[in-house]
């Protein structure tokens, strides 16, 4: 028993059972902590690594005959000190001491109660696991190999056991006495640290235990963000694209851009324009005296002084596109008239100070030199009036887009139809407008045509895609967009036998009937639907590289798998919007990707069929519920 | 891989055999099956060997290096790049591999581009066409 008592097993339990008394006798001197709370540390240690060593079962053993282990130890920690006191009258032994016993437990035999304990503490941990804290712990534990619930039950049990914040406890390490706080740290046998402890401590665990663990790599979000401004989700980016990418974000420090060529500007400037963050200063990297275009897509922190700057210092602009130009007044008009007389392309969004005074003096000196004129968003002015002097006075425009003009209507429309050189014409009214104007613009500059772009003529019917079969015989590009009124029967007479070759570039968004007592749809269906798509891709699958039938939402299956048979290809088509097209389920969209060699991009928003989709590598398929897998890439790779 | 300039203090490329043997590894005879490294060389004489798949990435070195064009850079595996510095070729060739490396993952994060060598490095990749 004596070399028991000796070896420290008794009093302390397996944690120290290497150090020597003289070693725990000093410490307990120094520190003043009392025995019973060096065993809860102790057994707090001991829980926390759910090991049961040799102080149970011993304990056990002296508890089954009457023998306490802390008596037997606190009667040699009395004689030590008093063999101590004695030797050397040392005070501070002494004031330990007397703090020591008053923190003194009466001897009770811990052993009988051990088991109790234990199994009060099985009961514990069995109710842990039914609470929804355990439940939070596990789901945030789950993938780590170790995961294990008893584990994770008995942290929630020490958790619990903690001294709550307010209470007073001796530190594990310096022994001294302080009061808890949510901030206090476990020390390395379980115990609390003080404030100072716990600085050390967090110093020295700084490096083992860092923050949870990020997977490298772009995030989920971004990776979402990059599909939806098209990039390709597969493979490195080009060098180029990267390297804009990296000066568009260190522009602060970009002094003067060289001799970059227009088109790497272009992007810039998207990219720059796009973060709004073209200022006065940066603007200056975009003007060059050599250059004939400036596209900057938002004004909106240039002042009236930076526009006579952009006049001035580029003179021989062929080509001027800025957007959200609201400071741009009369007097820059009046200025770009006398100073830069080789401007041709004009495409200016929202110049909403320029009077249509003004307005009309700038067409009767520059229209003629016109080539592209394409205007956004205007209200303050810009009438009839103005529109009619422009149509007089551009005779030579070949691209002409009026989108979101208040103060136009009817009377533009008439007027547009003496624009005999248009070959591209892209009209989006605020105004209601009448069919007739419409039928009048395509019969007299149809055949010129090679883009035509009518969004949300909600009063064009059938006579308007009958005048676009008759007349139109050079069109590339078709866009006819939000509209209830034209059938399927028009749509399908549109591309049966039309002498224009086939489209590349085709937007039918919207066009159905919207009826909210009657969602078939009346009988004789209205927009594109079954026969219009069919006669649609018979026309111009073999050339089709854009497609957008979002929302028309009378296509019926059949139609699909007639369209998309085995035996169809569509080798050019690229971009294919299918959004909102009910019958669109995984075998469709699964025949779509077969038929569609060529495809990069499946939009596909609100077809809540498509489950489970298997696509080629490069393909984006945006707007799904759930992820697309990739023929040939692990499905972990394409978060 | 690369060495500096062909300066006798700075580096001997005769003496290193293993070098000597990937030289002549890029070059091809007329006749023989085109090697599976080229060698790019920038206008201050370093020499970046690389796998061909890697280089062809470029639209101009695929177009210098194509066979049937008969010029010299094709016949002899060896395209010099006078306007880009060694410090701009070695990063086009780390872009080179990168993209060799990720051509068939998804999500591919952005390789890093030191930002005082980005304007060059534009300059670099407009000409070079990748």
């Amino acid at each position: 028993m004596q070399s028991l008592v000796n070896s420290g097993l008794i009093s302390l339990g397996n944690n120290f059972f290497l150090i020597p008394f003289s070693f725990i006798d000093s410490f307990f001197f120094r520190s003043g902590i009392g025995d019973q709370t060096t065993l809860r540390a102790d057994r707090r240690a001991n829980r926390s690594r759910n090991i049961r060593g040799p102080h149970s079962a011993l304990t056990d053993f002296l508890a089954s005959n009457n023998i306490s282990a802390a008596q037997i130890r606190d009667d040699y920690d009395r004689r030590v000190s008093e063999a101590a006191r004695q030797a050397n009258g040392e005070t501070t032994a002494a004031a330990a001491e007397d703090q020591d016993s008053e923190f003194e437990p009466e001897p009770e035999p811990e052993s009988p109660e051990d088991k109790v304990k234990k199994r009060k503490r099985q009961q514990t941990i069995e109710r842990i696991k039914k609470t929804k804290e355990f439940a939070r712990r596990k789901a945030r534990k789950t993938g780590e190999p170790d995961d294990d619930d008893d584990w994770i039950a008995n942290q929630i049990a020490d958790d619990k056991a903690r001294p709550a914040p307010g209470q007073l406890e001796n530190c594990e390490i310096c022994g001294k006495r302080f009061t808890v706080t949510s901030y206090s740290k476990a020390g390395p046998e379980g115990g609390l640290l003080c404030a100072d402890c716990s600085k050390k401590q967090v110093k020295g665990d700084g490096k083992k235990a860092p923050a949870k663990k990020r997977v490298s790599g772009p995030s989920r979000r971004q990776n979402k963000t990059k599909l939806l401004d098209g990039e390709t989700p597969h493979g490195a980016q080009s060098l180029l694209e990267m390297c804009i990418k990296k000066v568009a974000e260190s522009i602060d420090d970009v002094e003067e851009f060289g001799d970059l060529p227009p088109p790497v500007m272009h992007r810039l400037s998207q990219i720059l324009s796009k973060r709004r963050a073209v200022t006065p200063r940066i603007l200056n990297l975009f003007l060059r005296r050599n250059h004939r275009e400036l596209n900057i897509y938002d004004c909106a922190q240039l002042q009236t002084d930076d526009y006579h700057r952009i006049l001035a210092l580029m003179p021989d602009l062929i080509k001027l596109n800025l957007r959200f130009v609201t400071p741009m007044k009369d007097n820059i008009f009046d200025y770009m008239v006398e100073n830069n007389k080789s401007i041709r392309d004009l495409h200016l969004r929202a110049p909403n100070l320029v009077t249509d005074d003004c307005w009309r003096r700038f067409f009767i000196k520059m229209g003629p030199r016109l080539q592209s004129l394409k205007l956004w968003d205007l209200d303050a002015a810009f009438d009839n009036k103005t529109a009619e002097v422009m149509c007089e006075n551009c005779t030579g425009l070949e691209r002409l887009k009026l989108q979101h003009i208040v103060k136009i209507g009817d009377e533009t429309l008439t007027a547009i139809s003496s624009l005999k050189a248009l070959k591209h014409l892209s009209l989006w009214f605020s105004q209601d407008t009448k069919p007739e104007p419409l039928l009048k613009i395509i019969s007299s500059v149809g055949p010129n045509l090679r883009t035509l772009s009518l969004q949300e003529f909600k009063n064009a019917d059938d006579t308007l895609l009958q005048s676009i079969h008759d007349h139109c015989r050079s069109l590339t590009k078709l866009r006819f967009t939000n509209n209830d009124l034209c059938t399927d029967q028009a749509l399908t007479s549109l591309f049966r036998d039309w002498s224009n070759p086939p489209l590349t570039y085709v937007d039918f968004y919207a066009l159905r009937d919207v009826d909210m007592s009657n969602p078939a749809g009346p009988p004789e269906p209205i927009g594109l639907a079954s026969n219009g798509f069919i006669a649609l891709m018979e026309h111009s699958g073999s050339k089709i590289q854009s497609l957008s039938i979002a929302s028309c939402r009378h296509i019926s299956r059949d139609a699909f798998e007639t369209v998309f048979d085995e035996n169809k290809r569509y080798p050019h088509l690229k971009n294919f919007d299918i959004s909102f097209t009910g019958p669109v389920d995984d075998y469709i969209a699964q025949c779509i990707v077969r038929c569609c060699p060529a495809l990069t991009k499946l939009v596909a928003f609100g077809c809540f069929n498509i489950r489970d989709l298997k696509v080629n590598m490069g393909v984006a398929v945006i707007g799904t519920v759930s992820e697309p897998t990739f023929k040939g890439i692990a499905q972990a790779e394409t978060m | 891989m690369w060495h500096g300039p062909p300066s006798r203090h700075v580096y001997k490329p005769v003496e290193d055999r293993r070098l000597r043997d990937l030289h002549a590894s890029t070059r091809t005879s007329m006749a023989s099956t085109i090697s599976e490294y080229v060698t790019l060389v920038s206008c201050d004489g370093f020499e970046f060997i690389i796998p061909r798949s890697a280089a062809c990435v470029s639209g101009t070195i695929r177009r210098m290096l194509d066979p049937s064009s008969k010029f010299s850079e094709a016949i002899t595996g060896r395209c010099t790049l006078e306007t880009l510095t060694g410090i701009v070729l070695e990063k086009v060739c780390e872009y080179l591999l990168f993209n060799e490396k990720h051509k068939d993952q998804a999500n591919v994060s952005d390789m890093d581009i030191p930002p005082e060598l980005c304007l060059e490095l534009l300059m670099a990749a407009d000409y070079l066409d990748t």
